[in-house]
Parts: structure tokens; C-alpha cells; sequence
């Protein structure tokens, strides 16, 4: 009767609708959040947004409902609660008496700052270091951003090879993802195996939040960190952003900042497309994918990455290492034991479907039927119980007392089951007290 | 045959009154398939878990039985489809 704890993976929208409308009026103070957030939002939000940008008043709630279509009135509420959620807009009583919307003042005036120019510059210090001596093109950026995050990632798969600070090893195990027990080395939980099969760019998300989670606690202000995550996507600047390969520091006291493209893509957000090319690197490969799946279940990585090879045997038998290629089967036994370490099949496909070679990509599904078929199957197994505690209420003497007694468990929200034809109720053992008490009550009035 | 009150040591109370009595046990609702829901009649009949464990048979889908059998019968379901699942190809 365990519950699996599913990994959730929020984007920036979702992540800033939780932050206390106080923190998200600050952060809205800064050009680059703005445009971050803007950038964010689905089409129709946009083109809201820029109508209203530069009126000062209320604009009447009808007059807005009147820019979309009848039939697309989905499309406007959505829109709606977006907006909403993010407290770009709230509504005002006008003049008439009618409702408006007017946007938030701070989030208006910064994003015209940021659309138009003006206020205090993001870059500060960028000019006056004067050419850089050590200077690295692009290229050996990504490979020393994919190096670094390579290694975290080893780190958590338990390579011998793979050493990282306290601090981060100390994020790791708050995050969920890894457990420490009385001084031993920490070793992976399932969430972390979950975490081990999501594609960059979620991988990253999740690192972030959970980072901007325990800042508060170590007296960082998440403001500050926020807003300066959003600024290095547009420009530079970072420590402990150095050791997860967001940023490239030649020495620890050098005053330039390279921002890798590992950050460029966290402002980006989870939400843009994550095959899309300007992403599509997946580390250690180069730039495309590289598991061929075949549908006898035989399963073909040609990489050399000892980081993705192990992720592949997370859930397959490995046969044969070639120098390019490892052949590997996906078998029942091999399937049930990551199931058994808390990773779930939906999350073997997508780690499937977003390495799938080329060759792959040109057939239409992606994977084979029979094998995401037989997957799913293999999970479904082990689900053909269930179990529910409770307790069975029957050999009720009257339809009523039936009645009266079931109603009053459904009411209370622990009514489990029922049979309405043999008059047999199973209630939760939470419910089960206040339902004794209740009938205790009713035997005493009749 | 069913179990009574006392069998599963549930002392707890039996609401009565002159007029008005309902039974009251304690256990745990199993929901399967309907094969599935046979399997575990063949196991209760043949005692195969050492002792009878099904309080009541509720319909095609559903049964109650004794909490501390559950690890006991998650076991057997495993091994009864791992007899029944064959090596797809050869190595």
C-alpha cells in the first residue's frame, strides 16, 4: 500500500503563482524578470499585455472580452487566469461602475523599461574590465557546462570518479533526491532516479527551484537571486551557479562571468519546446539523440558517455560494449526492478523518446507500440491489487438505517465502498470513529 | 464459510440495540479483476497462505479480507505471474 511519489516538475509560471504576492512585487522591480515573465506567457496573454501597456487607465472588463472570437473564449479565460495567477493585472472598479482591469503599475513601468531602454544598466562592469586575456569562445563553454552538470549527475548515479562540494551534496539530499545515513556516503532515493530520466532542461528547472527553496533558509534573499538568475540569462554574472556549470569562472576570484548555455535555456523555461535545436544538445552526444529501440526489444546507444550508459542499464540488461555502441535488451525482470526503485514507465518513454536517434524520429510513433505497450503492461502488474484499509459495515436491519448510516459516511468523505443491493458499506478506519459515535447518537434518539 | 466477529479478534463492539443491530468488521478491501478475484478464492479454499483470510466475498470485483495477509498475498500474485511470463527472446 506505498505511494509512489511522483516528481513534479513546475515551470517558472507555476513556480512564481506559489511565491507571496509581497516577494513577486519586488521581484517585478527589475527590467529583466519582467521580460523573462513576458517572454513566458502564451500568445494571446501577449498580445493583452502589449495593448495595455501603455494606458493608464482601467480598461472595462466587456471591451477586453470583446478582442477574442466567440468560439475562442477557452483560449481568453485561460488567458484570464494566467494573468491573474501571475498578478500581472487585477480589476478596478471604473468610473460607471463597471469592472476593469488595469495591469499591475510596477510590472508595466519595468517592462517598458526593458522593451524601451532606460533604467540601470545589466551588464554593469562588463566594459571596464577591458579584453580578457583567458577569453573562451562558445564552444568550450557548452563542453565545460555539460562537464560540470555531467558530474553532478555521475555523482548521483555513485561513479567512484565523481566528487562534488558539501554544499552541493548537502542541496542534493534536501532536494529529495539523494539520503544520507548516519556518515555514510549518500546514496540516490527513487525520486533522484526520476530525476535521473528527465531531459536537461527539466533536470535543471527542478535543481533551481530546489536551490531557491533552501536560499531562504540560509538568509539569501530570493529576491535578489531571482532577479540575478534572470539578468544572467540576458547577460552575465555567479558561485555557487559555477559548480552546477551554469557559469564559467577561470579561477574562483577572477571578476568575469561567462554565463554557459545551460543558463540561457533556464530562462528559456521548461515550458518552450525541449526538442527544439537551440536546446536539442543532450549531453556527452553531440547534438542529436542516439538510442535506436527495435521491437525485439533489443535497445542500441551508440554513445561513449559513461554517464548515459549507466542511465540506460537504470532499466535494461546490458549485453555487449562496443568503443561506439552498447547493446542492451529490455526485459521483463530489468523493467520491474527500476519500477521497484520508484521509476515509473511514463518516465522510461519520455527518457526513450527524447534520446531517440534520428533514424528513430523518421517513423511515426516514435517508439514502437508493442514496446511502450509491453512497458506500461509490465508497471500494470504489479498493480492488480488493491488494497484499501477499512472497515465493512452489513446485515443492516432496514433499507433506512442503510441509508441514513451511508449518507452520513459520504458526507464525512471516508465512505470507501458500497452495495447498495446487500446494504454493505466499507468505510476508512479515520472515518470509522466519528461514524461509531454517530450511530451511537441516532440508536439513542429512536 | 465466514468468519465471525470473534474469529477476528475484533472485540471492539457490535452496535446493538433492542431493535436495531448492524455488523461491524475490520479488515481490508482488496478491488482486482475478476480473474484476479478467483485466484484469490482458489488461494482461500486451499488454505495455501496457512489459514483462511477472505471475511467476505463481495462482488465480482471486490473482496474483504484480514490485514496482516496482504505482504503475504502480494507475494503469491508476484510468483503467479512470474510463472506465467516467458523469456520474449534468446540472448
Amino acid at each position: 500500500m506505498k505511494l509512489r511519489v511522483q516528481l513534479q516538475c513546475k515551470n517558472l509560471h507555476e513556480y512564481l503563482k506559489e511565491l507571496s504576492p509581497e516577494i513577486l512585487d519586488r521581484l517585478y522591480n527589475h527590467p529583466a524578470t519582467c521580460l523573462a515573465v513576458y517572454r513566458e506567457l502564451p500568445p494571446l496573454a501577449k498580445n493583452y499585455v502589449m495593448r495595455m501597456l501603455f494606458l493608464d487607465q482601467p480598461l472595462p472588463q466587456a471591451a477586453v472580452a470583446l478582442w477574442v472570437k466567440k468560439d475562442s473564449e477557452k483560449d481568453h479565460d485561460q488567458c484570464v487566469s494566467v494573468l491573474s495567477g501571475l498578478r500581472l493585472w487585477h480589476s478596478q472598479q471604473l468610473q460607471g461602475g463597471l469592472q476593469g482591469n488595469i495591469l499591475n503599475p510596477v510590472f508595466k513601468d519595468n517592462l517598458r523599461i526593458a522593451l524601451l531602454g532606460g533604467g540601470k544598466s545589466w551588464a554593469d562592469q562588463g566594459d571596464s574590465l577591458g579584453p580578457d586575456r583567458h577569453a573562451r569562445d562558445v564552444e568550450s563553454l557548452d563542453k565545460y557546462a555539460l562537464e560540470r552538470w555531467e558530474v553532478v549527475l555521475h555523482f548521483m548515479v555513485g561513479c567512484p570518479s565523481a566528487a562534488v562540494s558539501q554544499d552541493l551534496s548537502q542541496l542534493l539530499i534536501q532536494a529529495g533526491l539523494m539520503r544520507t545515513e548516519a556518515g555514510d556516503a549518500p546514496c540516490i532515493t527513487s525520486a533522484g532516479f526520476q530525476f535521473l530520466l528527465l531531459d536537461t532542461a527539466s533536470q535543471l528547472w527542478y535543481f533551481t527551484l530546489q536551490y531557491l527553496n533552501t536560499a531562504q533558509t540560509r538568509g539569501m534573499d530570493l529576491v535578489e537571486i531571482l532577479s540575478f538568475l534572470f539578468q544572467l540569462s540576458f547577460s552575465t554574472l555567479g558561485r555557487h551557479l559555477r559548480e552546477f556549470g551554469l557559469v564559467f569562472q577561470r579561477k574562483r576570484k577572477s571578476r568575469r562571468y561567462y554565463p554557459t548555455r545551460l543558463a540561457i535555456t533556464l530562462s528559456a523555461g521548461v515550458s518552450a519546446n525541449s526538442s527544439s535545436t537551440a536546446m536539442g544538445a543532450t549531453p556527452g552526444t553531440g547534438d542529436s539523440g542516439f538510442i535506436v529501440v527495435e521491437t525485439n526489444y533489443r535497445l542500441y546507444a551508440y554513445t561513449n558517455s559513461e554517464l548515459q550508459i549507466a542511465l540506460v542499464a537504470l532499466f535494461s540488461e546490458c549485453l555487449y560494449r562496443f568503443p561506439n555502441v552498447v547493446v542492451a535488451q529490455v526485459t521483463r525482470e530489468s523493467v520491474q526492478q527500476a519500477i521497484a526503485n520508484g521509476i515509473t514507465a511514463q518516465q522510461i518513454l519520455h527518457f526513450l523518446r527524447t534520446r531517440a536517434h534520428p533514424v528513430m524520429l523518421k517513423q511515426n510513433p516514435v517508439l514502437p507500440p508493442t514496446i511502450t505497450d509491453q512497458i506500461r503492461l509490465w508497471e500494470l502488474e504489479r498493480d492488480r491489487l488493491q488494497f484499501s484499509e477499512g472497515v465493512l459495515y452489513n446485515q443492516f436491519l432496514s433499507q433506512a438505517d442503510f441509508e441514513v448510516l451511508r449518507d452520513r459516511a459520504q458526507g464525512l468523505g471516508c465512505l470507501v465502498w458500497q452495495n447498495v443491493a446487500h446494504r454493505v458499506i466499507v468505510v476508512s478506519p479515520q472515518g470509522h470513529g466519528e461514524v461509531k459515535r454517530f450511530w451511537k447518537r441516532q440508536k439513542s434518539h429512536t | 464459510m465466514r468468519l465471525s466477529c470473534s474469529d477476528i479478534g475484533f472485540g471492539d463492539w457490535c452496535l446493538e440495540s433492542n431493535i436495531i443491530m448492524v455488523n461491524v468488521l475490520k479488515g481490508v478491501l482488496v478491488e482486482c479483476d475478476p480473474a484476479m478475484k478467483q485466484f484469490l478464492l482458489y488461494l482461500d479454499e486451499t488454505t495455501a497462505l496457512g489459514k483462511k483470510f477472505i471475511i467476505q466475498d463481495l462482488d465480482d470485483t471486490h473482496v474483504f479480507i484480514l490485514a496482516e495477509v496482504v505482504h503475504i498475498l502480494q507475494e503469491r500474485v508476484g510468483e503467479l505471474m512470474d510463472q506465467n511470463s516467458f523469456p520474449i527472446t534468446q540472448k
